[in-house]
């Protein structure tokens, strides 16, 4: 058991938890404001692609990172007009932009470097490993100030529980719906710019491999708060962490087999939904299009 | 607006779908001179530019057609003259319709690359009996399917012997990408050809998980990579797709001592040598490249059989890469070894498990 917990399990935990907080924080700007972001996925995918392959171009991770956002905020703004503009089905659109973001990497990678789906490698020194794990963390604290502690925070809570109400006294639920969907377009982004141009060092397609949907999750776990949703991400991190630990472990002779390590991060997160977070309430007109009342 | 909301949608699973790979032969298919020899190819879900395994299947494919490496350098053999198509799926559950897409437009060899579409490919075969398969790493019964297969664990146990040499730590390690029989082969073999040379050394074996997108996670991998370099280990040999390259991070990010890289990777499949030079010990090269251009050549002179095609050590099917890049990393006495150990698998001196007959 000695060897299992050490400086290297906690930067992994570190690590691996730093994409889904990123992303689960864009979440939260969405979900606040009242516009469910199933797209998350795609919008780390975005940001994943775009890092990568401006980077290889300018040789310059701080462009790469900049333009990831660029392009998270870009893809969200089709989330956000449909949505909020045209009122269409939230997690319908999310889905379209899912599988959009499936498609479109591999098929621009294929113009630009004659490689469907993967982009060039990028030398180590020209990596970001950290810098985005330092950014995930101080914005939980920084998502924390802006949720509770400024106007714009409570306009953005008041019109994800009540834009009604929000309406008559007289806040724009329009742009502020906007703004939470953009800002969620740029976390995630910023995910997925770490996931190709900090932990690894390309973009290779469906890179992601589920992490938008683990952030949602813990994004409800942390029942829409900062914090508390910083805390899910750490757990899954963690388990993630642990799995890569057990691998090849002997227990009384018998290896544990693969598949069941693999389960556990899941297992652990339906028990923990289950047993101990107590009820988890959405943010009250999560998903419903805003009609102004005449 | 509820018009141009749906617009909108259709524009964007349009683009979507256009671009997952749901392409279809038909829409080029007007400029083909219908004498040629036409090949359709299926990649696996990693994709034409794994720069490894499904790499390697491009690479024969378009020496078949152009007589060119990808790199636009010559591959070495003649251009056969076919029309080339490919597809590369976007998920599994497009690789079906692709291959009765070009099975419908009456391709002469329809080429499937990876074990996953094994049944999918014998679905589709059965219902065209007149006209050519191959599925690379996957085994058929039809007598119009050609099975390539190749024996993996003879390659990984060479390159298990040179880990095991270089190793200074007494540690290697392994990392699968999809935990299935077929990549328990390359590390059943490696961990014999290890324990050959070093009866004690230890051997950490990680997979990047037991679904296909174990191929896709470079981020995974390279954590993986990083806990095994913590563990000890000094050479890691990755069976892993595009998860393996998080690897090659994993190792260059340990850095140098005196000029040499204190950790190594092996790489797979395709020669990796060349991915970060003076990082990458060798690599267990599988010919798929090779057995791809054969299948190809027998279509084109009417020679084609059904059945197994094996690709062992004697075939020059499986081996390890030598190059510019990693001469000097790997010291002479150990080729010769090396090359001794290999002269006695392919005369059966040695047997090496195959974790899939088991």
């Amino acid at each position: 058991m000695r060897d299992l917990f050490n400086i290297g399990l906690l930067l992994s935990t570190i690590r691996l938890a730093t994409p889904l907080i990123l992303a689960a924080l864009g979440g939260l700007y969405s979900e606040r404001s009242g516009v469910i972001n199933i797209a998350l996925e795609g919008l780390m995918l975005a940001g994943a692609f775009t890092a990568a392959s401006v980077t290889h171009y300018l040789q310059n991770p701080w462009a790469g990172l900049i333009a990831a956002i660029c392009a998270g905020v870009l893809i969200a703004s089709i989330h956000a007009i449909a949505c909020i503009r045209f009122k269409a089905d939230q997690v319908v659109t999310g889905t379209a932009i899912n599988i959009l973001m499936i498609g479109l990497p591999p098929f621009i990678s294929g113009a630009l470097f004659l490689s469907t789906g993967s982009t060039p490698q990028i030398p180590v020194n020209k990596l970001i490993p950290w810098t985005p794990v330092v950014i995930a963390f101080l914005l939980v604290f920084v998502t924390w100030y802006v949720l509770y502690k400024t106007p714009f925070g409570l306009r953005l809570r008041a019109v994800g529980e009540n834009p009604g109400a929000a309406d008559a006294a007289g806040i724009s639920v329009t742009k502020i719906r906007y703004a939470g969907v953009l800002l969620s377009g740029a976390l995630a982004g910023i995910g997925g710019a770490y996931l190709s141009i900090g932990q690894s060092s390309l973009f290779t397609r469906n890179m992601t491999s589920g992490r938008g949907f683990i952030a949602l999750a813990a994004l409800i776990f942390g029942k829409w708060r900062p914090v508390q949703t910083m805390l899910a991400c750490l757990l899954f991190g963690f388990t993630d962490a642990i799995a890569i630990q057990l691998q090849g472990v002997r227990y009384g002779g018998e290896e544990i087999p693969n598949q069941f390590i693999q389960i556990i991060p899941y297992l652990l997160t339906i028990i923990v939904l289950a047993g101990f977070i107590g009820t988890s309430r959405a943010p009250r007109a999560l998903g419903q299009p805003y009609e102004k009342e005449r | 607006m509820k018009l141009s909301l749906a617009l909108l949608l259709v524009c964007a699973l349009a683009i979507a779908l256009a671009s997952t790979g749901c392409r279809t032969p038909t829409s080029y298919a007007t400029a083909d001179d219908p004498h040629k020899i036409h090949v359709g190819i299926v990649f696996d879900i990693g994709g034409k530019d794994d720069r490894s395994f499904n790499a390697a299947a491009w690479t024969g494919v378009k020496c078949a057609e152009t007589g060119l490496l990808p790199n636009g350098q010559s591959c070495g053999k003649p251009k056969l003259d076919i029309v080339l198509r490919d597809v590369e799926p976007g998920n599994p559950t497009s690789i079906e319709p692709a291959m009765r897409a070009f099975a419908e437009r009456h391709y002469d060899l329809i080429i499937g690359v990876g074990f996953a579409q094994a049944p999918i490919m014998e679905s589709v075969a059965r219902d065209y009996p007149n006209i050519n398969f191959a599925i690379v790493d996957g085994v058929s019964q039809l007598p119009n399917v050609a099975s390539l297969v190749f024996r993996e664990h003879e390659g990984s146990y060479l390159v298990g012997m040179i880990a095991a040499k270089t190793s200074k730590s007494g540690t290697i390690g392994f990392i699968g990408g999809m935990d299935i029989p077929l990549i328990h082969r390359f590390e059943k073999g490696y961990e014999e050809g290890a324990r050959a040379v070093n009866p004690n050394i230890r051997i950490i074996q990680n997979y990047v998980g037991v679904t296909d997108s174990a191929w896709n996670n470079p981020g995974k991998g390279k954590e993986l990579a990083l806990s095994q370099i913590g563990k000890g280990a000094d050479v890691i040999f990755t069976a892993a797709g595009n998860s393996g390259l998080g690897a090659f991070d994993a190792v260059e990010q340990a850095g140098t001592q005196n000029g040499r890289a204190t950790h190594f990777v092996i790489g797979v499949d395709s020669n990796q040598n060349g991915v970060k030079p003076g990082f990458v010990l060798t690599s267990m090269v599988k010919r798929v490249d090779n057995a791809v251009y054969d299948i190809v050549q027998q279509v084109v002179n009417h020679q084609f059989k059904g059945g197994f095609h094996v690709f062992g050590l004697s075939e020059e099917g499986v081996g390890y890469a030598m190059d510019d890049n990693n001469r000097s990393l790997i010291s002479p006495d150990v080729i010769l070894e090396t090359e001794a150990a290999k002269q006695k698998i392919i005369n059966g001196q040695i047997k090496v498990t195959d974790a899939m007959a088991q």
